[in-house]
């Protein structure tokens, strides 16, 4: 499921770029693949830029990257594939300098030499988000073409007054309007919707899917004990005792299978307990005390604290001694009630074997106390401190050693950009060990994937808007990190969004990277001095909270583009706003599609 | 319903790889279709339940009720646009039903001609190979041999249809690089709607490859096929249609029947004798030897109804009806749904032959059987009745060429060692890999 949202994002990086090849904006190379790409209509957003080598590399010449983000359902191949034989062979113009000889003759021979060097150099994100999910390009375009009609006739109804004030009339008069459009015949299906923004949109559903496959496993694991067992016990029957080698193969299968189902069975308790206290220290008890939730609130601002203070100091500190160990306490006792669950059993026996039942609750009740007084206790003298003085908050470092210079290559991109969807290509190193970075960085991703494809699949990442294509790439071995960003509005917004938004997402996205000197490629910007990302807490807490170090490593970690494709130049709020139009009008009349429609109209 | 380009999936994650894998298996595997036909024309109030017709009675009757089943079930599944095989009746069937025909009377005057020279500059290139080399039958054989016999499709346009309009028409691999891209578009049409989206959109993406190259070179085609003053769209939509639909079910066909063959060491050998026999006659004795054309003729034929490549179809049902299916009740069809139809299963109905002298277990190979008045059955893999696939009589003649060739080259058998012989696409065999022995 999620390999099919990362093909969705690929980057093509291939090294020892001798830039023989003219790439200048307006240059025939780039009008070739501008016109290449609009014919093949399934790629959303193209770039290419020139990522520098890193300072310890073999290879000094920087490698050439071409970013793709294309439709669902595309096979990598099969898009390489289609682009590079298409017949204009804008692909070969753009590559052709990697063969300094000309390349061979044939034009076929050509395609599958170039095929053969780009294949390997391919990669698929190693994690991304997608805002305006389900939508061809051809689609958003048509619903475009819709919205802006709808606009228009809108006015023009208005202008007559035939409607009046009554808005459920004037979308009725809109909506027939459509309706009677032949051009409009695309628009009579709904809108296609993949399965988690359709049926399993809902959160039952998705309870369900967990519970319905979790229940299905237990069965396939039943029957592999239950079969043996009963055909052992058919054949018993029908002809006597089977060979006892028989018997002891079964034996084994049979307590296999009963030993996988009590793990699996303890799992989903153990999963359901820490959720049922997830939910009750997380949601319950903060809703009943408002104690409760300004401790917690207190306690994630301190977390969260952009600077250093003694309050985060020392809530850092509690958290390392006081709370990870018991963490750690819990995952055992979960893993041993999970595998060996005699042990436990075995050690309350003998524990308890002494005592009798009033004395084993009278024992409860008095923890339960000895826990209400040390919190009791503990607060106190959390406010007793805060009390004390402002120096308890107050920062004692700096934030930003320098203030932030913007490359002019940058700016000059993003420039070209203002108006359209923004780009950015960001590339930073992997910090060493770089497999033990790599691998946190792919977990992460992959569940920063997972979160928007099953449950943020109305375009926004948390609570972060207006990207259409984000994605993330470890390359070159797993030695950098590549971060191409397809997105609306300014970088700051961009990043204030990630900043206030999916602050843990983002965190754990970035903080397994750095930023080593290296040179510059072309036009593109140098980096002189080391940058470190932010320093964090808990690995997921501060980094991008510090805002001006956060985007200023951002900024030092930026490319600029050779060349920029975007298919629609639409909004995602907008590509939204005409889909649900297109399912307002044509769907039935009920107050929410009249809402929606004049609401689209007057937006 | 037309199959919306880039339509995501709506089902839940995990059940379309399900349905597309057993699917796939089914029609790798059609020993087991054939077990399941046979319950349900012992049973057909079974198949009845689920709109299934298996007997071969049932069979032919729906599918000479094209007004009540019909044929648009197939067009959602036509990548490329509409075509012949989706359409119901109509002036524009009509239109392109007459232009195909004029194209086919073409084809009638080259074969098996063309189909034979090919072969037999294959067979010395192939011949040439040596023993244990191992080489792709459908890749090296098959594919070139049905587009040199299908030229006259095309005409003079043939050239520039494959190679694009920029294209070196002496490049093979451009040639190459046409045919995956109609075997894609045909692969869709087998694949159907369970198919995943991966494979879809392949089917998209070489279908717009397909519709651009064609549009490109539409003045050729135009001029090859003499329709001046005809629409864009007209030419167009037959030239594309054209282009999937003859070659890569061919090539399929092909090389679903040899795969049956070399499953049957005892008629490869006793067709392999009679070739050698004849060959030291006279070179050319078989290629001029009627009767031993006619006997491989049948035998790609009966080879043909073991492993066919549509061994189920699908039909629209329009308005409410109900078939027969041999039960005692009819099966009832609710407007708007489909039904299946089981060639498989009607090819191998014994009620078929029983009456017919002399017997013939119509379940065993024989390609010599007498069929009496039954002998449409044994084209079913071509569909029945008005709309039956009108060139199946000439992929059985280029088949029947391309089957000779092999006969006459070296043993052959599947390649063993490096991994599987004969590797899936999906429901299409994509490569068959053998060797001289």
């Amino acid at each position: 499921m999620l390999e099919m949202v990362r093909q969705q994002m690929i980057c093509i990086v291939v090294p020892g770029w001798e830039g023989t090849t003219e790439l200048a904006e307006n240059g025939p190379v780039f009008t070739g693949l501008e016109d290449l790409l609009r014919k093949v209509d399934v790629v959303q957003f193209a770039s290419v830029a020139l990522l520098p080598a890193r300072a310890d590399a073999e290879e000094e010449t920087p490698s050439l990257m071409m970013e793709l983000a294309i439709e669902e359902g595309i096979d990598p191949y099969d898009m390489l594939y289609r682009l590079i034989c298409h017949p204009s062979e804008a692909m070969w113009a753009l590559y052709r300098s990697y063969w300094p000889d000309g390349g061979p003759p044939l034009q076929s021979e050509r395609n599958r030499q170039l095929l053969d060097k780009l294949m390997p150099c391919l990669s698929i994100a190693d994690g991304g988000f997608i805002g305006a999910r389900d939508r061809t390009a051809r689609q958003i375009e048509k619903e475009q073409a819709l919205l802006q009609w709808t606009r228009g006739q809108a006015r023009a109804l208005k202008a007559t007054g035939q409607c009046g004030d009554d808005r459920a009339a004037f979308a009725l008069a809109l909506a027939q309007r459509a309706f009677q459009n032949p051009s409009f015949d695309w628009a009579l299906e709904p809108a296609p919707r993949s399965y988690w923004r359709g049926k399993g949109a809902s959160t039952s559903t998705k309870i369900g899917f967990v519970v319905g496959a979790f229940v299905l496993g237990l069965v396939a694991v039943w029957l592999v004990g239950a079969v043996p067992r009963g055909a052992v016990g058919l054949w018993t029957w029908l002809f006597g005792a089977p060979h006892p080698d028989v018997l002891v193969v079964v034996a084994f299968i049979s307590k296999a299978s009963r030993w996988v189902l009590g793990v699996s069975l303890r799992t989903a308790l153990v999963v359901l307990v820490v959720l049922y206290f997830g939910w009750l220290f997380l949601v319950a008890l903060p809703a009943l005390f408002k104690s409760w939730r300004l401790w917690l609130e207190s306690l994630w601002r301190e977390l969260d604290r952009p600077t250093e203070t003694w309050s985060s100091w020392s809530t850092y500190w509690v958290g390392w001694l006081v709370v990870v160990p018991l963490a750690l306490a819990v995952v055992a006792f979960a893993m041993v009630f999970i595998f060996c669950p005699r042990i436990i059993l075995d050690a309350y026996h003998a524990a308890t074997k002494e005592l009798y039942g009033w004395q084993i609750v009278a024992l409860v009740l008095l923890a339960l106390v000895a826990l209400i007084v040390f919190v009791n206790v503990f607060s106190k003298v959390n406010q007793r401190v805060a009390k004390t003085g402002n120096w308890f908050f107050h920062p004692y470092e700096d934030d930003v050693p320098r203030a932030q210079q913007v490359h002019a290559s940058i700016d000059r991109c993003e420039g070209q950009l203002v108006g359209g969807t923004a780009h950015m290509i960001s590339l930073t190193d992997l910090r060493s060990p770089n497999g033990w970075s790599a691998w946190w960085i792919r977990t992460s991703l992959r569940i920063v994937t997972f979160a928007g494809r099953v449950f943020f699949t109305e375009g926004r990442l948390g609570t972060a808007p207006g990207i259409h294509f984000g994605h993330w790439h470890i390359i070159e071995g797993g030695r950098r990190y590549l971060f191409c960003s397809n997105y609306d509005g300014s970088f700051g917004g961009y990043l204030d969004d990630f900043i206030n938004g999916a602050t843990i997402g983002t965190t754990l996205a970035w903080r397994w990277t750095t930023l080593k000197p290296r040179g510059s490629a072309g036009a593109g910007p140098a980096v002189d001095k080391p940058r470190s990302f932010p320093p964090t807490r808990f690995g997921v807490f501060r980094g991008v909270k510090c805002e001006l170090k956060f985007k200023s490593y951002a900024r030092d970690s930026m490319l600029p583009h050779l060349y920029r494709f975007d298919k629609c130049k639409t909004p995602v709020d907008q590509i939204i706003l005409a889909t649900g139009l297109r399912d307002a009008l044509f769907g039935e009349r009920n107050d929410r599609n009249d809402d929606l429609i004049m609401r689209a109209i007057e937006s | 319903m037309k199959l919306t380009p880039g339509t995501p999936d709506a089902l839940a994650p995990g059940l379309r790889s399900l349905s597309y894998g057993i699917f796939c298996w089914a029609n790798r595997n059609p020993g087991a279709l054939r077990k399941i036909g046979w319950v349900l024309r012992r049973w057909p109030f079974v198949g009845g339940w689920f709109g299934m017709a298996a007997r071969a009675s049932a069979v032919k009757a729906v599918l000479t009720r094209p007004n009540s089943f019909s044929n648009t079930a197939h067009a959602g599944n036509l990548s490329a646009g509409d075509y012949l095989i989706g359409m119901d009746p109509g002036p524009t069937y009509a239109a392109d039903k007459s232009l195909l025909d004029d194209r086919l009377a073409d084809l009638d005057l080259k074969l098996p001609a063309d189909a034979d020279a090919e072969v037999k500059r294959l067979v010395n290139e192939l011949g040439a190979l040596g023993k244990n080399k191992p080489f792709d039958l459908i890749d090296k054989y098959l594919m070139w041999i049905v587009l040199r016999a299908m030229d006259p499709l095309f005409g003079a346009a043939t050239p520039r249809v494959a190679a694009g309009v920029n294209g070196n028409i002496n490049d093979p691999g451009l040639q190459k690089q046409y045919m995956m891209e109609i075997r894609y578009v045909a692969g869709q049409l087998l694949a159907g709607s369970t198919a995943t989206l991966r494979v879809q959109r392949r089917a998209e993406l070489n279908s717009d490859a397909l519709k651009a190259r064609i549009a490109a070179v539409r003045t050729d085609i135009e001029n090859a096929w003499n329709v001046h003053g005809r629409s864009a769209d007209f030419i167009d939509r037959n030239a594309v249609g054209l282009a999937w639909i003859s070659h890569p079910v061919t090539v399929q066909s092909g090389a679903l029947a040899v795969q049956e063959l070399l499953g049957r060491p005892e008629v490869h050998k006793a067709l392999r004798e009679e070739a050698r026999r004849l060959q030291q006659i006279g070179p050319d004795e078989v290629w001029q030897n009627k009767a031993f054309r006619t006997s491989v003729y049948n035998h790609v034929l009966e080879l043909m109804r073991f492993r066919p490549i549509f061994p189920l179809l699908a039909r629209d049902v329009p308005r409410d009806t109900e078939f027969v299916t041999g039960a005692r009740h009819n099966a009832t069809c609710p407007a708007g749904g489909k039904m299946a139809i089981w060639s498989i299963s009607a090819m191998f109905d014994p009620d078929v032959t029983k009456d017919i002298k002399p017997f013939k277990d119509i379940s065993q190979f024989c390609p010599t059987r007498n069929w009496g008045n039954q002998a449409d059955l044994r084209w079913l893999m071509f569909g029945y009745g008005t709309r039956q696939c009108p060139a199946m009589k000439y992929a059985v003649e280029i088949l029947t060429s391309a089957l000779i060739g092999l006969l006459i080259l070296p043993e052959l058998k599947l390649a063993r060692g490096e991994g599987k012989a004969i590797a899936y696409d999906g429901a299409l065999m994509s490569r068959m890999l053998v060797n001289f022995i």
